[in-house]
């Protein structure tokens, strides 16, 4: 596919790496690509493809090694830069102004001083129809340039996202290249066609990096594919000479299995204390059914497009559905959040800054507020034994410093995240707890001691319901895994007998 | 927040990076706790020792008591709105809201004396309530719709009194005594204030209430996620303005023995704001010290005495207050850089 | 509904055709929905009209409607520019402290009882520079200082309100001289008061800026989404503090007619008038979230508001409700706007 007589690459970079503190998340990434190649980038949740779509992006900087577009080295200083250099990023999460037509959104990059706007200052709309107009076509796609973003279909909207990157490239006369993030995840299937069908074709104008989870669409689409693992780039094929099997196994590196742990098994006699069943949310997920015992771990895995942190705000009530039921310790109604939190169900949330904690409020408030336990007599609360019982958990999730007077946001991710179970674990009724991503963001070190206390609170008799941000961290702390793709359940492991690998699960998602 | 604050954040963020010690964080946040409390009680001294040097008669002549006394309804105005500022909202129709209230008071302590107070502060507390209520479940930005309905109580003022001043017919004995007798020179309408400052202070303080509409105000996502009553909470916030409103109308009767429905009630909305915004309240919410306030309402009160002891015309205190709140927000602002505001 | 229907056959095999009659869809939803709102607006316009026409016979005569087009014209003005900025997503309480300032500093400028000097045209140069300080202040501020604009504009509404109450001192009322001048507002020229015709010239200019100026587009883009204006490298801070400029002048533009048609100066000119234009805005279906709206549809906002208010008085319901129909008005119309987003885990200040 690739062109044999044009050497200067698209892109190159050569041994680029990121760090943030200690974490490394790209080590030594050398890539290149070709004038009208398609190349697929896949990895496992954390492999550090968005940390590198984000250095391609402009978004972020990178420390070390060079990047080259059509021969030239770069340092871009923010996006636009990127976009200057002809790299346009079709990002997860939409980048259009839905209020405005298509026409504009396409041609907002571009210098509308010198041509779509006359003398006095005014756009020309004609020619900025007609410019929008050539840059659909180039695409092949016949959405009228009038039209408003808010009136258009997901797919379509990707569509002018991809013209608009396309547009920038030309603009600056260069190949273009155009990056899309997961640009299938929310899509539906039959959408999810027409794209790849559109993908193909922009071979014949520039070159594409395709970021996404499901395997069989870039072996499709793709050229080549590059496999990212722990930050590197580890393997780069023709897709001719791969099987999926083969990816697979190359995104997971080793086969790990599940640690040999003391793995409970479900005594008989057990209710399970949140049982949700055939639980629907149009768009998000369908048929649903999970019990969590006390006790147990159950986590559950899938992909960004799986639907399983609704799942998850759905028990605790913070999100509705449309049909099924949720019962918690017996009772089943529409639970609204403080409705779960009296059943004894708590919940920490994958944004812990915006939503799992108040940041500027001492530690012990934070603890107590949800459960003031016996910091408060009726609507009374007692500053002083306050202070003691955040000092009393200080002592028991081990949170540094043993300060709780301070201003939770002054603490370290992994001790603020030790605040927020305490928030929790400071019920005296704590039945369930359900952990959206709690490990993210964190340090190994902090995440480990966060693993801990997770599972003491397992030990002393409380439900899991654990949203984790790898299969190697289900694996390490699950009693139960449930697997989740497109919004419906697709595999169900009892670690107490069944001993999958992690292809199997990652098999299950994708 | 004050303007040392932001600068820490500043600061947070780069010892974050570095991985400094978390101590050296630490102890540059105790250092503004300090600040926060004794900033508002520096400014009103500040213009106080101004004013004396400027007009030494001033104090000499029982000024202070008369600035007590003159400030007593902008104390208890401010008092609410400090409230409503704690969880983030704003509440543009509590001036009219006692101005209303002190319009009924004037029409009622005739024919019913002694209940007539007890009506009001139940009237005044549900338009306060009713505000709120409209925030919480229909989920309106509070400005604009304190807009509105402070355009409907301006009206129900002016229906009310017919386009009039109203006098107390009778009964006003008891209500003039507030403002007549006194501790320590000071009438017993600054009083009520300080008290309500004070009741106030023990609820945000030292009950679940109170620490839940300042989680409210902090980050009201992580407080509906903590299970705080958010929606009961900010009725209440706005209850409570309400209620602290028909007090201001209160004092209001009790110094003039009567209520014009133009005029007073727009002419007190800025300078609550502005002594809230003294007092120490910030405007994102979650930032708040009654008893400050009370130093608030104080320097509120002193700015036509000090304007006119600088050599500033008399006319110019709506500019004063206007830019005084530009400026007390402006340098008082936490802000981040990529934050958006609107 | 049905495009989806479409687009589940053409995955079968993918064929151009099922793709056409999908754009075409969405084509003809996208023309009906433009329309949808205003044919609301101008069917509450008519009928109001109706009953106020059915209430009193004096309603439906040429005279009342040149004078609804009189009294109208100061707050279409005004609303342009709130139209404006409420599209960024922010707001202007200002206008009548930067109406107050605006006139007071003209009048006493132009000719008038108190003598003094008579600039003649600088007086309105001066007088609309005044205003353009102030909406450059409140931009400024709030975009520099990232003061949140409702405070920023409460506080300039104070501020504009001081300059005019300096400005007046404590002499004698200042009185228009001119007799050019005086009534001019309320003049009619080719069939139409001369103050609806400048708020016509402002409606049009309005339009186009918002229309076919980089100011416009980015205006509405910005009330969209600001995050991904800045990150698209569009000039976010200019084009804010622009806006404001634009709305400060618009209302100086009101305060000098208001004072034109109130003969003498006042600081207090344009009281009322943000109760009027407020409301306006958002009956006009503009969102006060912003990039939603337009300024045609304010017109009818500000028509709509004034007639009421108009055949109520007419009706001889007592000028002191009005404020609590537009008050009450404006509620409503934020509630309705805000219902259907409703969502427990909004956050809404």
């Amino acid at each position: 596919m690739s062109d044999v007589t044009t050497p200067p690459a698209v892109l190159r970079l050569d041994a680029v790496s990121k760090s943030f503190g200690s974490n490394r998340a790209v080590r030594g990434v050398s890539l290149s690509i070709q004038p009208g190649q398609v190349i697929g980038l896949i990895g496992e949740n954390g492999a550090g493809k968005s940390t590198l779509l984000k250095i391609l992006s402009g978004n972020y900087r990178h420390d070390e090694g060079t990047i080259a577009v059509n021969g030239r080295e770069v340092q871009f200083r923010g996006p636009a830069d990127a976009l200057r250099a002809g790299i346009g990023v079709v990002h997860q999460e939409q980048s259009l102004f839905t209020n405005l037509t298509i026409a504009e959104n396409i041609e907002v990059n571009t210098p509308i001083g010198r041509g779509g706007v006359n003398r006095l200052g005014l756009y020309n709309w004609r020619r900025l129809y007609a410019d929008a107009a050539q840059a659909l076509d180039l695409i092949g796609s016949h959405l009228n340039p009038k039209t408003r973003v808010s009136d258009l279909s997901f797919v379509d909207r990707q569509m002018v996202e991809i013209a608009r990157a396309i547009r920038v490239s030309a603009a600056s006369h260069t190949t273009p290249l155009v990056i899309l993030d997961e640009p299938t995840a929310i899509l539906e299937r039959t959408e999810t066609a027409i794209l790849e069908r559109e993908i193909s074709k922009l071979r014949d104008i520039g070159s594409v990096i395709f970021v996404s989870h499901r395997l069989d669409e870039v072996m499709r689409i793709c050229d080549r594919v590059v496999v990212m693992r722990d930050g590197e780039l580890i393997a780069d094929r023709s897709v001719d000479d791969v099987t999926e099997e083969e990816l697979f196994r190359l995104m997971v590196g080793r086969e790990t299995h599940a640690a040999v742990r003391n793995r409970r098994s479900i005594e008989p006699a057990t209710k399970p204390v949140i049982s949700i069943q055939d639980l629907t949310r149009a768009g998000s997920y369908t048929d649903v059914s999970i019990d969590a015992y006390p006790g147990r771990v159950l986590a559950i895995l899938g992909t960004s497009g799986s639907g399983r942190e609704a799942v998850a705000r759905a028990i605790f009530g913070a999100e509705g559905f449309d049909s099924g039921s949720v019962s918690i310790a017996g009772y089943s109604g529409r639970p609204s959040i403080k409705k779960a939190v009296a059943l004894g169900v708590g919940y920490v949330p994958a944004e812990r800054k915006t939503e799992g904690m108040v940041g500027e409020m001492p530690a012990d408030q934070n603890i107590t507020l949800t459960h003031p336990g016996s910091a408060a007599i009726g609507p009374f609360e007692l500053p002083r034994r306050r202070l003691s019982l955040a000092r009393l958990w200080f002592e028991k999730l081990d949170i540094r410093p043993r300060e709780p007077e301070h201003m939770l946001q002054d603490f370290s991710g992994g001790n603020q995240q030790k605040v927020v179970l305490a928030k929790w674990l400071n019920s005296s009724d704590l039945k369930a707890l359900v952990l959206d991503h709690p490990l993210r963001g964190l340090d190994p070190g902090a995440a480990e001691t966060v693993n801990a206390q997770i599972r003491s609170v397992c030990d002393d008799g409380t439900a899991i319901i654990l949203i984790p941000d790898t299969i190697d961290e289900a694996l390490d702390i699950a009693d139960d895994i449930v697997v989740m793709r497109d919004g419906r359940i697709s595999g169900v492991f009892d670690l107490g007998h069944d001993n999958p690998a992690t292809l199997d699960l990652l098999e299950r998602m994708l | 927040m004050t303007k040392i604050e932001s600068e820490t954040t500043k600061i947070d963020r780069e010892t974050t990076k570095l991985a400094v010690p978390v101590r050296a964080k630490f102890q540059s946040v105790k250092r503004i706790g300090g600040w926060h409390a004794i900033g508002p009680i520096v400014i009103f001294v500040a213009i106080l020792v101004v004013v004396a040097i400027l007009t030494p008669a001033f104090i000499g002549g029982g000024g202070l008591a008369i600035i007590a006394s003159s400030s007593a309804p902008i104390l208890l105005l401010a008092l609410g709105q400090a409230m409503v500022l704690n969880v983030g909202s704003i509440d543009l129709s509590n001036a009219a809201i006692g101005l209303l209230g002190a319009i009924l008071l004037a029409l009622t302590l005739g024919p019913v004396a002694g209940l007539s107070p007890l009506i009001v502060l139940l009237a005044t507390t549900a338009f306060g309530a009713v505000n709120g209520l409209i925030v919480a479940y229909a989920q309106v930005p509070s400005f604009a719709l304190t807009l509105g309905t402070l355009g409907i109580f301006q009206a129900v003022a002016l229906v009310a009194s017919g386009r009039t001043t109203v006098y107390v017919s009778s009964n006003g004995e008891g209500i003039h005594a507030l403002y007549e007798s006194g501790i320590a020179n000071v009438p017993l309408t600054f009083w009520m204030g300080v008290l309500v400052a004070v009741s106030l202070w023990v609820l945000l303080r030292y009950t679940r209430i109170g620490r839940g509409m300042t989680a409210i105000g902090k980050n009201e996502s992580a407080a509906i996620f903590s299970a705080v009553r958010t929606r009961s909470l900010k009725v209440l916030a706005f209850a409570l303005s309400g209620f602290c409103a028909g007090l201001a109308g209160i004092a209001i009767i009790a110094q003039a023995g009567s209520a014009s429905p133009t005029g007073l009630g727009s002419d007190l909305l800025l300078p609550a704001i502005a002594a809230a915004l003294i007092g120490g309240t910030s405007i994102s919410g979650g930032v708040v010290n009654p008893l400050t306030v009370i130093f608030g309402a104080l320097t509120v009160a002193l700015v036509p005495i000090a304007t006119t002891a600088v050599g500033i015309d008399a006319q110019a205190q709506s500019l004063v207050y206007g830019a005084v709140i530009i400026a007390v927000v402006a340098l008082t602002m936490s802000r981040n850089k990529a934050s958006i505001v609107k | 509904m049905v495009h989806n229907a479409l687009s589940k056959q053409s995955a079968v095999g993918i064929d151009t055709t099922a793709i056409r009659i999908r754009e075409s869809v969405i084509e003809r939803r996208a023309r009906f929905r433009g329309l949808a709102e205003p044919l609301s607006l101008l069917m509450a316009l008519a009928v109001l009209i109706v009953v106020f026409s059915l209430l009193n016979e004096r309603f439906l005569t040429t005279s009342n409607f040149q004078n609804v087009l009189t009294q109208s014209a100061i707050p279409l003005i005004v609303a342009v520019g709130a139209t404006l900025v409420i599209l960024l997503g922010s707001i202007d309480l200002s206008v009548e402290g930067v109406m107050g300032a605006t006139g007071m500093t003209w009048i006493l400028l132009s000719a008038n009882s108190r003598g003094g000097v008579d600039l003649g045209p600088w007086a309105w140069v001066i007088a609309l520079g005044v205003a353009l300080v102030l909406g450059v202040a409140s931009g400024l501020i709030f975009t520099a200082l990232k003061v949140p604009s409702f405070i920023v504009t409460l506080g300039m509404w104070y501020v504009g309100l001081g300059i005019a109450t300096m400005l007046y001192g404590t002499d004698l009322l200042p009185r228009l001289e001119d007799e050019g001048l005086k009534g001019w507002t309320s003049r009619i020229s080719f069939g139409l008061p001369n103050s609806f015709w400048v708020a016509l010239l402002v409606i049009g200019l309005g339009i186009l800026v918002l229309r076919s100026t980089r100011i416009g587009r980015v205006t509405l883009a910005i009330g969209n989404s600001e995050t991904i204006v800045r990150s698209a490298g569009l000039p976010a801070f200019r084009v804010k503090v622009a806006v404001f400029a634009i709305a400060a002048l618009l209302s100086g533009l009101g305060g000098i007619l208001a004072t034109v048609q109130l003969d003498i100066g006042s600081p207090t000119v344009g009281s009322g008038v943000l109760f009027i234009v407020i409301p306006a805005v958002v009956i006009g279906g503009t969102h006060l979230g912003g990039g939603k709206g337009g300024i045609l549809r304010t017109v009818l906002g500000v028509f709509l508001l004034t007639i009421l208010n108009n055949g109520l008085i007419l009706s001889g319901v007592e000028s002191s409700y009005q404020s609590a129909v537009t008050g009450a008005i404006l509620v409503a119309a934020i509630v309705f706007a805000a219902w259907s987003q409703r969502d427990r885990l909004r956050v809404a200040k």
